[in-house]
């Protein structure tokens, strides 16, 4: 965009007149083209904001957002708002067991991640044998077998990201936010994994941050974009 | 208008409202001619809209190209008595593609309009859309979009007072590439492991939960909605006579300005490039590209000088449109990385069912990074060119040939940087 404030080294990213993406990327969803829209417009959080806490209607009712920063290890499943968006999922279905990954989304939501014995509720829950939600939940990578730090940054290294330089934004991840590849830093706020392509080949390198998408970040950015989730971790607004 | 970047050779049937908030909400998608198309084909009947859709050539988006129209004429009909089924495939993961995700946060309302329209003329009552999981913000808009879809009558019960009842519901998937698979599709929405079925039966006999089931990609139904409403031969005045119509192009890699742009079919690919996307990188030379994401032969620069991006063209210079995801890569890219990173992503993401793709690809993966090392040997080319055969038309899906396409192009094209790979590792003895 143009307009953007430059960076003290003047390093930019792209070429062309007044299409420059200034180095201090603010990394939300691709906003570095000719549309000069706001945050919100282009994550859509004007759009749909105000989703109702029982889901709304039962086609709708979301099993997402699969990862927030705010966890309940302990929490039951499921109670409130969270056993009336339980109860509409199960609705939508001809079988039982088609509601098996919206429930375990749901529980991942809730406790962050979806342990064995989780797993274990959620087959009586749904009437479905242990060893099958045990077989279909280590399928899948988006659950969580073990905890995880509550912001878990995924960070796509795959082909189109990975030609331009998503190596070193995933080391610069490692080494601002002190943790290893998998693992969590010691405040449990990062864990830092390699993620295949999240679909947004034309905005590198692509970091999807629980819900959110990051786009266009180099290893620049990283502190800046570590700096402002430790902010909404300290004002209670992380997501 | 594609997102992020405009081009003035652009044609923007499916594209026009990215990067217009408005065009997300139900009043702006209507100010738009939204839901035109779907009160056309209720008054127009199932049949009609079938011929129409035939009419246009719209071919498949997701990669195989197949013809849409004769895909929905295979559904048995209602007559048989038995629920049928729309699965939307938005389980979008072919690295180097990211257009249904533009679709789906810009524009949720021609996907649902094209959803509903496609449930009616296959005579489904539901339409699953199969969102990938990582989707969250992509999902969070069309939840939302929905629901004003269901407030203003047009899904659910008598939808627009027809008397046909029409619903589409969102189902979450939980990261697994092999779910873009359409028989793995269904096996993961009924809450399985997704692995993918062996055909036949076809999913127009057997499909999701056993019923007769059809499945389109994200931007084959986002452009139904614009065929029925201006007829099957106005969208052919684009494209070629094969390839009819305008697709969009995801280019991402060493061009100045990546994005999504919506082009008609047959434009030719170095245009793309030199033209549209700005040109290379840092005013690099071109050395090779990827035309249709990672799962295609890969083209060496002089590959791409003639050819044309349409189903036909890029086959003709030997490799496959795919889902139109342009990678292109420029005179520094290390295509032996790059390949070893494409094997990395199959070993991945193989679903372990069949042994030439479980054992292949995880062999080829380490074959490849022990040649990127320098630790590797000439006569590892001829073990990957012979596991490439063998991972080749031996399986349930084609996961494993999708490692072999690049693995033997890259081989065959860019042999020279695998040898310098292997001498420079003799020369320090790593070897």
């Amino acid at each position: 965009m143009s307009g953007g404030p430059s960076s003290p080294g003047g390093a930019r990213r792209r070429g062309g007149p007044g299409r420059d993406v200034p180095a201090d990327n603010p990394g939300w969803a691709g906003n570095t083209g000719e549309f000069g829209l706001a945050e919100a417009d282009v994550r859509g959080g004007v759009a749909s904001a105000g989703a109702p806490p029982d889901g709304g209607h039962p086609s709708v009712a979301p099993s997402l957002p699969y990862m927030l920063a705010a966890k309940a290890p302990e929490a039951p499943l499921f109670d409130g708002p969270y056993l009336e968006r339980f109860e509409k999922i199960k609705s939508r279905y001809p079988t039982a067991r088609a509601a098996l990954l919206p429930t375990l989304n749901l529980a991942q939501e809730l406790r962050g991640f979806v342990s064995p014995e989780t797993m274990d509720e959620v087959a009586r829950l749904l009437g479905l044998s242990a060893a099958c939600v045990r077989g279909v939940a280590t399928f899948y990578t988006m659950y969580n077998k073990r905890p995880v730090g509550q912001f878990l940054i995924q960070v796509c290294t795959n082909i189109s990201c990975n030609l331009c330089g998503a190596d070193d934004v995933l080391a610069a991840f490692l080494r601002h936010a002190g943790t290893e590849l998998g693992e969590t830093s010691g405040d449990g706020a990062f864990t830092v994994v390699e993620a295949e392509c999240l679909a947004a080949c034309g905005f590198p390198t692509c970091v999807q941050i629980n819900s959110r998408y990051f786009e266009d970040v180099g290893p620049q950015d990283v502190p800046s974009i570590l700096d402002r989730l430790r902010g909404e971790l300290r004002s209670g607004a992380a997501v | 208008m594609a997102y992020p970047y405009r081009h003035d050779r652009e044609v923007r049937v499916l594209s026009d409202g990215f990067g217009d908030p408005v065009a997300r909400t139900v009043g702006g998608w209507r100010a738009r001619g939204g839901y035109e198309g779907l009160a056309r084909a209720l008054e127009m009947g199932r049949a009609a809209v079938i011929e129409a859709v035939k009419a246009s050539g719209l071919r498949g988006r997701g990669g195989a190209g197949f013809p849409t129209g004769v895909k929905w004429s295979f559904m048995p009909g209602r007559a048989s008595g038995r629920p049928h089924y729309l699965l939307c495939n938005a389980d979008e993961s072919e690295p180097g593609t990211f257009k249904d995700r533009e679709i789906i946060r810009w524009t949720p309302h021609q996907l649902i309009e094209g959803c509903l329209i496609g449930a009616y003329a296959i005579g489904a009552e539901r339409c699953y859309i199969y969102l990938r999981g990582e989707f969250f913000e992509a999902t969070r808009v069309l939840a939302k979009a929905l629901e004003e879809a269901y407030a203003e009558g047009l899904a659910g019960k008598d939808v627009l007072g027809s008397g046909t009842d029409l619903d589409v519901t969102l189902h979450v998937g939980a990261g697994a590439y092999i779910c873009g698979e359409e028989t793995g599709l269904m096996n993961s929405l009924e809450g399985r492991r997704g692995e993918p079925r062996i055909k036949p039966p076809f999913p127009a006999a057997a499909g999701a939960f056993g019923m007769p089931t059809t499945i389109n990609n994200v931007e084959t139904l986002a452009a139904v909605p614009h065929v029925v409403r201006h007829g099957g031969e106005w969208y052919r005045q684009w494209g070629t006579k094969e390839s009819p119509g305008t697709k969009l192009f995801c280019v991402s890699g060493h061009v100045n300005l990546p994005g999504n742009y919506e082009l008609p079919l047959g434009f030719p690919l170095m245009d793309l490039i030199e033209d549209v996307c700005g040109g290379v990188r840092d005013g690099k030379a071109l050395k090779a590209v990827i035309p249709g994401g990672s799962s295609v032969p890969i083209m060496s620069a002089e590959d791409c000088e003639t050819c044309t991006l349409c189903y036909e063209g890029v086959e003709a210079a030997g490799s496959m449109l795919g889902c139109a995801s342009v990678i292109v890569m420029d005179e520094s890219a290390d295509i032996v990385k790059q390949t070893r990173r494409m094997a990395d992503f199959y070993a991945h993401e193989s679903c372990g069912q069949c042994t030439p793709c479980r054992e292949g690809t995880a062999w080829a993966s380490r074959i490849l990074r022990r040649i990127e090392e320098g630790r590797g040997k000439e006569e590892d080319l001829n073990t990957l060119l012979e596991i490439s055969e063998q991972m080749t038309g031996t399986t349930i899906c084609v996961l494993s040939d999708s490692l072999a396409a690049p693995i033997v192009s890259s081989i065959e094209k860019f042999r020279d940087e695998y040898l310098a790979l292997v001498r420079r590792g003799e020369r320090v003895g790593a070897a």
